[in-house]
C-alpha cells in the first residue's frame, strides 16, 4: 500500500551562501538574542541572586569583630572568605538556569533551531557569568567601603581574579546541572558542596587556625584556590594571583568541557525529570 | 523534500524505529498515525536533528538534517515554553534564532499572530496561558520563519475547537505555499480535513501509506436499522448501499431509523492493527 504521492514540487530556496563575516554577524545576532532572553528570565526571578548578595553582607558585618580579634588581617579574611563562600553558593544559580531548560523541555527546542550548540551555550552562560561577576564585585566593593578590606592596589588583578573564579563556578554549575536528576538534588549538592568545600578551603575559618590535616586537604577545594587568588589580587601580588588562577582555569575547562559535551547531545528520554 | 530510508533507532533493548521509510514532497501534508510508542516522535526527533539514527539515512532537500536545521519548523508533542516569558518575547526569540531581523521579524510576528489568533494574549506570560493558548504559541514559534519543512507532533493534543481550527487553517495555508508537512496525530478526522496523505506507523515502521480513499477502499462499513420496537440490526459490509436496499426489502416490521456508516480511518487503523499483530 506504499504509494507515490503526486504533488506539485514547490522548492523553497535556501538563503544564499554567506561569507565568514556574514556567518560571524549571524552568530553574534543569535547569541545576542539568546543572551537577552536569558537575562530577561534571570531578572524576572532574582530571588537567589538577591539572597546571595544580602546574606554575606549581613554576615560580614556581624562576624567582622570576631575575625579582627582572632587573626591578623581579619577584615580581609571576613570579606574575601564570605565572598568566596557565597559565590560558591551561586553555583546553584548556574545549575538552575540550565536545569530549568530541561524541566521546561525548552533545550531541545533551542537545539532544533538554526543556532549551533556553542551559540546556545554562550547565550545561556553569558548572563549567568555577568550575574556572578556582579555578585562578587558588589561584595568586594562592600568589603572595601564597609568592612575595611584594603582598597586593591592593582584593580586589574581583582577584575582578572573575579573573571577566572566566575568562569570556574559557571563551569562547575553547568556540569552539575547536566548530571543531577532534579532541582532538589542540585540544591543539596550545591549547598552541601559549597559549604564543605569553601569551609575546607579556608573561607569560613582561616586556614592558619585549622587542623593540620585540614590545611593539607584544603588544596583539593576550589574554594582554597579562589581565596588564595582573591587575597593575592587584593594585595596586588601578580604571581600569587596567577598560580591559583591557573588551577581554577584548569578546573573550569575540565568541568566546562564535560558540560558542553552533555548539553550538546541533550538529555535524552531516559533522564527526564 | 523529505526522504527517510530504512531508519533504525534503538533505546536500549527497545527498537523505536525499525527500517522506517517515508518520503514527503513539497506542498504535501503527511499524517503520521499510530499508537503511542509506534515511533512517530522518534522519527520527528531524528529529522529535527535532536537524535541520531543508528541506521538508515534521512535527507531534507537532498541534505542531511544537520545542514538544514534553520529550514525546519518543529513543534514538539509536549508544551515547551518559558513560563516567565511572554508570547511576543517567545516569537521574537525564535524569529531571531531563525535569522529574522528588523522589519522582516516584525512582519513575521504580525502574520503568525493573526493566523493563529494570538493577539488577545500576546503580552501575557506563557505560565498564565490556557492549554490551547500555549499550543498555539508553541506552533507559532515553529512556524514564524515559514520553514520549508514543518514537523508538527500532535499539535492539537488537548486543544479546544478554536485552537484546532486555527492550527488546521495555518497548516493548510503553509502547505499551499509549498511547505512539506509531517503531522502526527491521534485525531484522524483532522487528516481528512487537511486532505493529508496518511502513513500508518506500527512498531517503528510505516505499514501503510496512501490517501484516505485509497486506504479505506475495501474496508467494511456498517449499516444499522432500528425498529419501532427498539430492536437493532447492525451489518458490517463493504457495500453499504446494496446491503441497505437488501435489508429494507426484507424488513417485516416498521423501521424507525436507518444509519449507514462508511469505513473510516479508525476502521483502517483497527484492521491494520489486527492484520499486523505480531
Amino acid at each position: 500500500m506504499l504509494l507515490d504521492t503526486p504533488h506539485t514540487q514547490h522548492r523553497v530556496e535556501p538563503p544564499p551562501p554567506a561569507g565568514l563575516l556574514d556567518n560571524l554577524r549571524g552568530a553574534a545576532y543569535r547569541v545576542g538574542a539568546l543572551a537577552k532572553h536569558n537575562t530577561l528570565i534571570r531578572l524576572r526571578d532574582p530571588g537567589q541572586m538577591i539572597s546571595y548578595v544580602a546574606m554575606p553582607m549581613v554576615l560580614m558585618l556581624v562576624l567582622k569583630p570576631l575575625y579582627v580579634r582572632a587573626v591578623e588581617g581579619g577584615a580581609t579574611q571576613v570579606a574575601t572568605g564570605l565572598m568566596v563562600m557565597f559565590s560558591v553558593f551561586a553555583i546553584s544559580i548556574a545549575g538552575n538556569a540550565i536545569l530549568v531548560e530541561r524541566t521546561w523541555r525548552t533545550w531541545d527546542r533551542l537545539r532544533a533551531s538554526r543556532a549551533p550548540a556553542t551559540e546556545l551555550l554562550l547565550g545561556k552562560t553569558i548572563p549567568i557569568f555577568v550575574v556572578m561577576v556582579v555578585q562578587q564585585s558588589i561584595l568586594l566593593v562592600y568589603g572595601c567601603l564597609v568592612i575595611g578590606l584594603p582598597i586593591p592596589r592593582a584593580p586589574q588583578y581583582v577584575v582578572f581574579a573575579i573573571a577566572i573564579w566566575a568562569f570556574a563556578l559557571l563551569s562547575i554549575g553547568a556540569a552539575l546541572a547536566t548530571i543531577v536528576r532534579s532541582h532538589g538534588e542540585l540544591s543539596v549538592i550545591s549547598d552541601v558542596g559549597a559549604l564543605t568545600l569553601s569551609s575546607l578551603g579556608g573561607a569560613l575559618v582561616p586556614l592558619s587556625i585549622m587542623p593540620e590535616w585540614a590545611q593539607v586537604a584544603a588544596h583539593i577545594s576550589p574554594g582554597y584556590w579562589a581565596l588564595t587568588m582573591m587575597q593575592a589580587a587584593v594585595r596586588g601580588d601578580a604571581a600569587g594571583t596567577l598560580a591559583p588562577a591557573g588551577v581554577l582555569l584548569a578546573i573550569g575547562l575540565v568541568a566546562g568541557t564535560f558540560a558542553v559535551r552533555r548539553l550538546t547531545r541533550g538529555w535524552g528520554r531516559g533522564h527526564l525529570l | 523534500m523529505l526522504e527517510a530510508i530504512d531508519l533504525v533507532k534503538c533505546y536500549g533493548p527497545v527498537r523505536a524505529l525499525d527500517e522506517f521509510s517515508l518520503s514527503v514532497a513539497a506542498g504535501e501534508i503527511v499524517g503520521l498515525v499510530g499508537h503511542n510508542g509506534a515511533g512517530k516522535t522518534t522519527f520527528v526527533e531524528i529529522v529535527s536533528y535532536l537524535t541520531r539514527p543508528d541506521g538508515g539515512h534521512v535527507t531534507i532537500d537532498g541534505k542531511p538534517p544537520s545542514a538544514v536545521k534553520g529550514r525546519v519548523g518543529v513543534a514538539p508533542q509536549h508544551i515547551a515554553l518559558y513560563p516567565s516569558v511572554s508570547v511576543r518575547e517567545h516569537l521574537e526569540l525564535f524569529g531571531k534564532l531563525a535569522g529574522l531581523r528588523g522589519q522582516a521579524l516584525t512582519t513575521a510576528i504580525d502574520d503568525i499572530v493573526a493566523a493563529l489568533r494570538l493577539s488577545d494574549f500576546i503580552d501575557r506570560h506563557a505560565a498564565v496561558l490556557s492549554g490551547g493558548q500555549q499550543r498555539r504559541t508553541q506552533a507559532a514559534t515553529a512556524l514564524i520563519h515559514r520553514p520549508a519543512l514543518l514537523l508538527l507532533d500532535e499539535p492539537t493534543a488537548g486543544a479546544d475547537l478554536e485552537t484546532r481550527q486555527a492550527m488546521l487553517d495555518v497548516v493548510k495555508q503553509r502547505a499551499g505555499e509549498g511547505a512539506a508537512v509531517v503531522y502526527t496525530t491521534h485525531y484522524l478526522p483532522e487528516l481528512t480535513e487537511l486532505q493529508a496523505t496518511i502513513a500508518v506507523v506500527r512498531d517503528g515502521r510505516v505499514i501503510a501509506r496512501g490517501t484516505h480513499e485509497e486506504l479505506v477502499d475495501g474496508l467494511p462499513g456498517e449499516v444499522q436499522l432500528t425498529f419501532d420496537n427498539e430492536e437493532e440490526i447492525t451489518v458490517s459490509t463493504t457495500h453499504p448501499a446494496n446491503t441497505l436496499i437488501d435489508l429494507l426489502s426484507r424488513a417485516d416490521r416498521p423501521i424507525s431509523t436507518v444509519d449507514v456508516r462508511n469505513p473510516s480511518l479508525d476502521d483502517l487503523y483497527r484492521s491494520l492493527a489486527v492484520s499486523n499483530a505480531p
